[in-house]
């Protein structure tokens, strides 16, 4: 049951934190990681297992779009990016986040919360 | 096929993608001053389990399945092409079962589930009446259907027929092929024709409304069909069909437009009809004759506008949106109005109900048609489908010895992390793909054997009997349903090895301890190796029961003489010139000339003992027999003084029938059992009795024995009648007077050779007058075409090769599982040997695992064959319900043919040598 938990929390985590990066503008499964991790000071490493499956969820979801791209070097490549059920989700999913954080916050620190009002 | 290729698609796309990731993570490496091998190294590691990150991703889509299963059906594949000799067991096991199953199923189909021969065939219905009585009845007169067809508005079109005719074919040109067919025939050959005592020519003709091919919808192959009624009378014409034009005038363009003669007749042939069409029958006849001119072909009889002569079958074609029930409606409001034209004693002339089913060539309506084809349709699908239970208990046994023998392998893929479930499916694919392979082969088995039966069933008769067309052609439904058996059975029997083995498997994982197999699936493969012994076992007892049914029937001490006894039936010309005294004597004269034959010893008028007799009360005191007084029911029939002489019937007591002034006497000879039933220790002769048919069946314009009191003047030799219980044996013999011989057979007793015979009485009869014809037929080939004979003959030729069928399936279960048995306990033997058991131990050892299963297969199988003949006792004749020798006999050559097919692989265990044994794992 916790692992169970755990997982869920990842996942929802990782969507919010894929649309976020992809709010920016189109790119490719590698260049999410990339900003992903150059947005959280290397902090966070999306390893390729938890990536991949993820942006074929979110396809599925229709809430980013795929097309295919050709690469300077004449590659094909996959380039997702935001759709407007995309636009919202991230919303959400961002006042989601924020009441999550809030919460936890509140939880880590009561006596701030007592002294605010 | 769409899902596919997507599938394929998806799967190209996250390859190209991954692909692109690495290259991109090795690019950057090498610009951050990585060597191209880190670079490639470290971008891998990063990056992970390639394929499970692809396994992942695609799971998301819900592919999974997909992959699977193809990884399943590939992976199957090779593990049957690892075990060939297993495979192509299993795939011809199978393939047997499921081939029988699909031949009867496509016989019935072909031959009982069929529609009419027309375009929209849907459309088509039957028609009948469900009378006040409850009975159905689909046979219409003229007037009626004349009635029906103009007056209703639910059918686009409602035709007629008569059925089946022969007639004489004259004016026809020579036809030399005709003879040497009728011997070619089939029919023929089992000596079910007639020999045919005339040089005249018959051909069968169909008789059908003038409307019949427009309504059906059928084109003529050439020429054109009938016209108007009021045209036909003006012109007689007939058509003739494609398979009689090939057959008698090998296709000669000329004949149309020509005249042929029908019954003397002559009528001009106008059109040819399509190959094998068959119209609303089974054969296709040579001719087609339209309804109005039959009484033109038959001007004693054929009364068409007679209201109470039902000739007709009538089927009509739906108008368009209409349905059954709404022409059911209309058709129960006409036939009211229709009852009062009736003779309102009869039947006819109460309130019936319309029945209209879907066409098909058969008078009634599938539920109605008689119980015994039924039954036989019932009981052939009961033993194909126990065939193809053999089969399945039959690969699911050899499945559990393969699955005992792969522990090693599952146990293997279950520590690798397969789950339990992935394991039976993996199983389960293989079962499948066995029984697809299976159903591939059966279909192929069963087509070829169905197109040979279809040409046999095509020469059955010859020529002039028309031709029987068996349709077998590509149906998509027994496609279905071969493959829908295939795959069910394929489940079926995978699924109870699969579960099993993958159980064992399981369990087995934790023990390190192989080699022997487990309990429980010893248990379950001998389950299948019994039921399979059980199911073949009460398949073989009830064929080896109707063989022997058939030879009692033929062995069987009738009586009388039936191998030199010609049962002679004499047609005359369909001419008022031969009038009922002209035919008498005709007769007569007939009798006396045979007489005079040198090698003939008798001769009588009678109707040939075969066909089983009429019923009457019998009643003792004088008085008329009735409910109160009736002493009890026994056959009767008419003979003359000669009929004795001429079976060979011994008179046991009193004296023959005596005429007195040319009228026979009042008195009757009975039967040995009739008069131990009337007079029990007494002696009958002296004794008298009245008859009365009152309540029994008899046609029309049929003597009868009412009335008179009839002296008892004698008793003959017991005789075995038509009945399978032998109840006709108890008969009484009334004397017929001679006024009428020509409503009998002729009997005649020979020294002559049976086969040379017909070509004498042929030269006496067209020495008499050469217009009438005749038919012969000895005595013994009669009883070769009754119930009593044809009804077990043909359910043993059905029952004996499923049965042998069965047997061999079985026999092959018990050879391929102990030869598995053999296998896996090689090192047990090993020990065995090592410790010093002989060869004969080993051996005994083997058969010791396989006779138990068997021993408690034969036990339920005889329970099995006890029930299956208590349902066949109607077809027995002479035999108890439990043929003691049948059963004691078909069970012991059953035990030691399985015996001996454990005993083959068993010496195999025999030879083994205890180091290579101990050394085998």
């Amino acid at each position: 049951m916790p692992y169970q938990n755990r997982m869920e929390l990842l996942q929802g985590t990782l969507d919010l934190l894929i649309l976020q990066t992809l709010m920016w503008g189109p790119r490719h499964g590698y260049g999410v990681a990339q900003a992903i991790r150059a947005n959280s000071g290397e902090l966070l490493q999306v390893d390729a297992g938890s990536l991949y499956p993820a942006l074929h969820r979110l396809e599925k979801k229709k809430w980013i779009g795929a097309e295919w791209k050709v690469s300077e070097n004449k590659q094909d490549v996959k380039v997702y990016k935001l759709t407007a059920a995309g636009r919202k989700r991230l919303t959400q999913e961002r006042t989601r986040w924020e009441q999550i954080t809030d919460a936890i916050a509140g939880v880590l620190n009561p006596a701030k919360k007592e002294n605010q009002p | 096929m769409k899902h596919w290729w997507n599938w394929r698609k998806q799967s190209d796309e996250l390859e190209k993608e991954i692909q692109h990731h690495l290259q991109m993570a090795e690019t950057e490496r090498i610009e951050r001053g990585a060597s191209q091998n880190e670079a490639q190294t470290g971008a891998r590691r990063e990056f992970g389990n390639v394929g499970l990150v692809k396994e992942l991703a695609r799971d998301v889509w819900g592919w999974r399945w997909v992959e699977d299963l193809y990884e399943d059906l590939r992976f199957g594949m090779r593990m049957l092409g690892k075990s060939p000799g297993f495979t192509a067991v299993a795939i011809l096991t199978l393939a047997l079962g499921i081939g029988v199953n699909t031949a009867a199923f496509t016989a019935y189909k072909a031959f009982l589930d069929r529609s009419l021969d027309a375009r929209d065939s849907s459309e088509m219905v039957n028609l009948a009446l469900i009378l006040h009585s409850g009975a159905a009845d689909s046979y219409f007169s003229y007037p009626d259907y004349e009635t029906y067809r103009d007056r209703l508005h639910s059918f686009s079109g409602l035709i007629a027929d008569s059925g089946n005719e022969f007639l004489t074919l004259s004016d026809a040109g020579n036809s030399e092929s005709r003879r040497s067919s009728a011997d070619g025939s089939l029919a023929g050959k089992l000596g079910l024709l007639p020999s045919n005592i005339s040089d005249k020519e018959f051909a069968s003709t169909m008789v059908v409304s003038e409307n019949y091919f427009s309504v059906l919808g059928v084109l003529p192959l050439r020429g054109r069909t009938f016209g108007e009624i009021s045209e036909l009378a003006a012109s007689p014409t007939v058509l003739i069909s494609e398979n009689y034009w090939q057959k008698r005038f090998a296709g000669d363009p000329a004949l149309l437009g020509k005249s042929i003669r029908l019954n003397g007749v002559a009528l001009t042939v106008i059109g040819i009809t399509p190959r094998n069409f068959v119209g609303t029958h089974l054969l296709v006849p040579d001719f087609w004759l339209p309804l109005s001119l039959s009484p033109l072909l038959h001007p004693a009889g054929g009364a068409l506008r007679d209201r109470e002569n039902l000739c007709c079958l009538v089927r009509g074609r739906l108008a368009p949106g209409v349905s059954i029930e709404q022409a059911r409606a209309e058709m129960t409001v006409l036939a009211g109005q229709l009852s009062a034209l009736h003779d309102p004693h009869s039947e006819w002339g109460k309130p019936a109900t319309a029945l209209i089913w879907p066409g098909s060539p058969f008078p009634l309506p599938p539920e109605r048609l008689s119980g015994g084809l039924k039954y036989a349709v019932l009981l052939v699908m009961v033993a194909v489908g126990m065939v193809l239970v053999i089969a399945c208990a039959n690969v699911a046994s050899l499945q559990l010895a393969r699955a005992a023998s792969r522990q090693n392998e599952l146990r293997m893929r279950l520590s690798l992390g397969a789950s339990r479930l992935r394991l039976v499916r993996q199983l389960l694919t293989e079962s499948a793909l066995l029984g697809m392979l299976a159903g591939v082969v059966a279909l192929m088995l069963s087509w070829t054997f169905m197109k040979g039966l279809a040409t046999v069933a095509a020469g059955a008769f010859p020529a002039q009997y028309g031709t029987l067309i068996f349709r077998v052609s590509p149906d998509p439904g027994i496609f279905a349903y071969v493959f829908t058996i295939s795959l069910a059975a394929g489940i079926l029997f995978g699924l109870a090895p699969a579960l099993e083995s993958s159980r064992s498997a399981l369990s087995a994982a934790l023990k390190a301890n192989a080699g022997t197999s487990p309990m429980r699936s010893r248990r379950l493969r001998g389950t299948f190796i019994a039921a399979q012994v059980a199911v073949a076992l009460a398949l073989m007892i009830a064929g080896s029961m109707l063989i022997r049914s058939c030879i009692r029937a033929l062995k069987v001490d009738t009586g009388y003489d039936i191998k030199r006894v010609v049962n002679l039936t004499v047609q005359f010309p369909e001419d008022p010139k031969y009038n009922a005294e002209r035919e008498s004597a005709l007769v007569r004269e007939l009798r006396t000339r045979l007489a005079d034959l040198p090698d003939v010893a008798a001769v009588t008028s009678a109707s040939p003992p075969v066909y089983g007799y009429r019923r009457a009360a019998v009643s003792l005191n004088g008085e008329t027999p009735s409910a109160q007084n009736t002493r009890t029911v026994l056959c009767f029939s008419y003979v003359q003084a000669s009929y004795f002489q001429t079976l060979g019937i011994p008179l046991l007591l009193g004296r023959n029938f005596q005429m007195q002034a040319g009228q026979p006497e009042l008195s009757v000879i009975l039967s040995e059992s009739a008069a131990k039933k009337l007079w029990p220790d007494e002696n009958p002769v002296g004794r008298s009795l009245r008859l009365g048919t009152d309540g029994q069946f008899h046609r029309k314009d049929e003597a009868l024995p009412d009335g008179p009191t009839y002296q008892v003047i004698g008793v003959a030799g017991d005789t075995r009648g038509a009945t399978f219980d032998g109840s006709d044996a108890e008969l009484v013999y009334v004397p017929l007077a001679d006024d009428r011989p020509q409503d009998y057979s002729i009997l005649v007793r020979t020294w002559s050779d049976p086969e040379r015979f017909p070509h004498e009485v042929r030269a006496v009869i067209s020495s008499i007058d050469p217009d009438l014809t005749a038919e012969s037929h000895t005595l013994s080939e009669l009883v070769r075409m009754t119930a009593t004979f044809f009804l077990p003959a043909l359910a043993a030729v059905i029952a004996t090769p499923v049965g042998l069928i069965g047997l061999f399936l079985a026999l092959m279960g018990i050879y391929g599982t102990v030869s598995y048995i053999v296998v896996l306990r090689t090192r047990e033997v090993g020990i065995r040997m090592a410790l010093g058991a002989k060869k004969r131990d080993v051996v005994g050892l083997m058969l010791g695992e396989i006779t138990r299963p068997v021993l408690a297969g034969l036990f339920v199988g005889m329970f099995l064959a006890a029930g299956a003949s208590y349902l066949l006792r109607g077809a027995l004749y002479g035999l108890n319900t439990v043929d003691g020798i049948t059963f004691v006999s078909v069970s012991a050559m059953f035990l030691a043919i399985a015996l001996f097919a454990a005993w083959l692989p068993s010496r195999q265990a025999a030879r083994v040598d205890p180091v290579v044994a101990l050394r085998y794992e």
